[in-house]
């Protein structure tokens, strides 16, 4: 160990060391299957990388993750429009933001999942129950960043508008819009991730219906852990993906905030 | 009385509460700023020169006397006025041919006219080949060279410029108010400059406005009466300068 | 230096935000008409929500058993209160929640520190951590429930996974982000290591590492909501789902405002203490 902390440190031989826990834990699971322990618990390593190919429960995932992946589509569009049409207007107005951001920041402090057993009482366990809480999901962060970008926009820029005698409309589209995107990004891929989560724990609590959380939760209850560890595998690469992807689309669309961010 | 670009100001002032009791900024302001001048107005600071400018474009409203321009008095913000700020303000999302054109957006010039405007001014301030580059690939000067182009491109009357060479490197700010007189001779366009730097405005103005603080007053006008271009090294030069400094000392 | 004088000079015109002009009739009833708004606007929302809910209830718009009236909602609440079932599974939710932060917390500072101040440690281990924190609560759930039943071992895990996450981040990042050139300055004055860790290390990771903690806790409060309403027979998130089971819409309605107001008090708490440990930062970065 150098003596002082070696926060100049050269990227060393990462990728090696870092491949070596995982490894040794693949290595565990094998080894304590092909003798030590025998559980259904414990599955083989290789047994699980085919469930969602061979298994005759295990090949539901694919459909499910399909039908999760819509119901995602579905709740996110609602409850993303509906935050980004409220952020604005509570970033533009102060009369809008008066009205809304108190009751929306007291609603906000309950956590997510205690609104659950509220909307299967309302809309039962079907479809309506899980696109409105994954809609919900979506909604918070658009509608707190959306705000947020607007208001965080310089003082220095509104002035330059004003300078150049803007219009509202000029003014919105050339100076705020561009000037919260960046914030607004963050609303989008934030929404996005919530709403995955939101996807399936609602189908996980509420059952009924195909998706990766049914999967989970059959899987569970039948201790099938393969599929149990198939559907989380699912439900964190999926996110992966979703930040992958977002990542990418929006340092491509921000690309003018250059690269030292 | 009313050629275009000359600016009246008559016993301008104006006055903030600061915790309930008033604070005078500025007072008793009489200027005439000429057509086609360059007017330099120095002062320490909390003398309101840059308040002055502020309301001479139109930011801050309600003020005491008049402003006028070409006779009428300025009431808020207009494209007849120009400004360059001290902090080039360009917009990060747009490239520099994008902020240059952001100064025509409130015009209702035809597109054709526009694209040519946009490039003669990139043209005169040396930016072409730059018109794609983003905010953050430039350096201070040619930032602030495009802001110049931004504030210049809709044919102002008179440009306000408001300490635009005081964050830059000394080099680069020789260099660039070489490039303002170029800049102010091609275009034909009344200037006035806010500056704390005394060199600076003995090198560019025709007159130099001394200002003195709490409240902000003008203490004494001086005509600049040395031929262009003028050299910083001659002894007139420095006599000039050093008036100035024994005025701000004062 | 100039740029010193520039800023005093911009500080006159600061007055576009800071500052009124001399108060004349007619801005005087503008401040007035201000302050009203300020304080009036929040409750036009929620008035207008509860008369249209006591309006829904008090004309049958929807049945009773999906929207009670506003007055037995807070009847339930009250009682439940008073009854001690509200105090006595919060006791049961917040006991879970502070031993899940213990211990998570506690481990997830040593791994950041650990990862913070050696490199061969962080190689080592973020991989794996990395994997760890990108399955969320909601995935360790089943796993864990198959692998330790719905006990409270369950939900101790979950609560100190939650934990860990945050925890372990922002102590890595906090001693990763102290500038080197606060080490050159200690270097230069020959500090001992002692004093370099009070002195420099300390405090400039401390706000990094509190806001892991509120972020743990944040997070804590939500993992065990979702872990008590699906995998639990007692604790606050379980009274609420327990109100659904009968379809007592209004024992719901009362355990979500318990469960908005312990997180509103936490998150409100955290931040104040938080504000106080960055006060010396300009702006909170």
């Amino acid at each position: 160990m150098p003596a002082a902390p070696p926060f100049l440190h050269a990227p060393g031989p990462r990728i090696r060391r870092g491949a070596v826990l995982p490894a040794a834990l693949l290595l565990a699971w094998a080894a304590a299957h092909s003798g030590l322990v025998n559980g259904h618990l414990l599955v083989p390593v290789e047994k699980v990388a085919l469930v969602p190919f061979l298994d005759p429960q295990g090949i539901h995932l694919w459909p499910g993750l399909a039908a999760s992946l819509a119901r995602m589509a579905a709740g996110f569009t609602i409850g993303a429009a509906a935050g980004l049409l409220l952020g604005l207007s509570m970033g533009l107005s102060r009369t809008a933001d008066r009205l809304f951001g108190p009751t929306l920041h007291a609603v906000r402090q309950i956590a997510l999942y205690a609104w659950i057993p509220l909307l299967t009482a309302w809309f039962g366990n079907g479809e309506p129950a899980k696109v409105v809480f994954i809609a919900l999901s979506a909604f918070f962060p658009m509608v707190l960043n959306t705000q947020e970008g607007l208001r965080t926009v310089p003082a220095a820029y509104r002035e330059v508008a004003r300078v150049l005698t803007l219009s509202r409309w000029q003014l919105l589209r050339r100076v705020l819009l561009p000037g919260a995107m960046p914030s607004i990004a963050i609303g989008v891929q934030l929404a996005l991730i919530y709403a995955w989560l939101a996807t399936v724990g609602a189908e996980y609590a509420m059952g009924l219906g195909r998706g990766v959380g049914t999967l989970l939760s059959e899987g569970r209850e039948h201790f099938r852990m393969d599929i149990v560890i198939v559907g989380v595998l699912t439900l964190a690469l999926v996110g992966f993906a979703i930040n992958a992807a977002f990542g990418r689309i929006f340092a491509r669309a921000l690309r003018w905030r250059g690269p030292a961010r | 009385m009313t050629t275009p670009g000359s600016l009246d100001l008559r016993a301008v002032g104006k006055t903030y509460a600061v915790d309930g009791r008033p604070l005078t900024v500025l007072q008793d302001i009489d200027l005439r700023i000429e057509p086609g001048e360059f007017l330099a107005i120095v002062g320490a600071s909390g003398c309101g020169k840059s308040t002055l400018l502020r309301l001479i474009i139109g930011l801050d409203d309600g003020y005491d006397g008049d402003i006028l321009l070409d006779g009428h008095r300025i009431t808020g913000p207009g494209l007849e006025r120009g400004i360059v700020f001290q902090e080039h303000r360009l917009f990060p999302w747009l490239t520099v041919e994008e902020n240059v054109g952001i100064g025509l957006e409130a015009t209702s010039v035809p597109a054709a006219e526009k694209r040519r405007a946009i490039r003669e001014h990139i043209d005169l301030v040396g930016l072409s080949g730059f018109e794609k580059a983003y905010p953050y690939q430039l350096s201070g000067g040619m930032a602030q060279r495009a802001a110049i182009a931004r504030g210049l491109v809709n044919r102002p009357e008179i440009l306000l410029l408001d300490e635009p060479l005081g964050a830059l490197d000394s080099l680069t700010r020789v260099h660039l108010q070489d490039e303002l007189l170029r800049i102010w001779t091609q275009e034909n366009v009344t200037m006035l400059l806010v500056t704390h730097d005394v060199e600076e405005a003995v090198y560019l103005a025709d007159r130099v406005v001394v200002m003195e603080p709490r409240p902000g007053r003008i203490r004494r006008i001086l005509p600049i009466d040395l031929p262009r271009p003028r050299n910083r090294a001659a002894p007139a030069f420095a006599a000039v300068k050093e008036t100035i400094i024994q005025e701000l000392r004062r | 230096m100039p740029s010193d004088l520039i800023a005093a000079e911009r500080g006159a015109w600061r007055p576009m935000l800071t500052m009124r002009r001399a108060p004349r009739r007619p801005e005087r009833t503008a401040w007035l008409t201000e302050r009203a708004a300020a304080l009036l606007l929040p409750l036009v929302v929620p008035a207008v929500l509860l008369a249209l809910w006591q309006l829904s209830a008090t004309h049958g718009w929807v049945s009773v058993q999906v929207l009670p009236p506003p007055a037995l909602v807070a009847q339930t609440l009250f009682d439940l209160l008073w009854s001690g079932d509200i105090s006595g599974n919060l006791w049961i939710s917040l006991r879970r929640i502070l031993s899940g932060f213990l211990i998570g917390g506690l481990a997830g500072m040593a791994l950041g520190i650990a990862m913070g101040l050696s490199p061969r440690v962080e190689h080592y281990l973020s991989p794996l951590f990395r994997a760890v924190a990108q399955v969320p609560s909601l995935g360790w759930l089943p796993f864990l429930i198959l692998l330790v039943g719905i006990g409270e071992p369950l939900k101790f895990l979950i609560i100190a996974k939650a934990c860990f996450v945050p925890m372990a981040l922002n102590s890595f990042e906090g001693i990763r982000n102290i500038p080197p050139s606060f080490l050159e300055v200690a270097r230069v004055f020959r500090l001992s290591r002692r004093a370099l860790v009070l002195k420099v290390v300390l405090p400039a990771t401390l706000p990094p590492v509190f806001s892991g903690v509120r972020l743990a806790l944040s997070h804590a409060w939500i993992a065990l909501v979702i872990v008590e309403m699906l995998a639990s027979t007692e604790g606050i998130g379980y009274l609420t789902a327990w109100g659904r089971t009968l379809f007592q819409v209004d024992v719901v309605m009362a355990g979500m405002a318990v469960i908005g107001v312990v997180g509103l008090a936490m998150d409100a708490g955290l931040k104040r203490i938080e504000r106080r440990l960055r006060r010396w930062s300009p702006a909170r970065a």
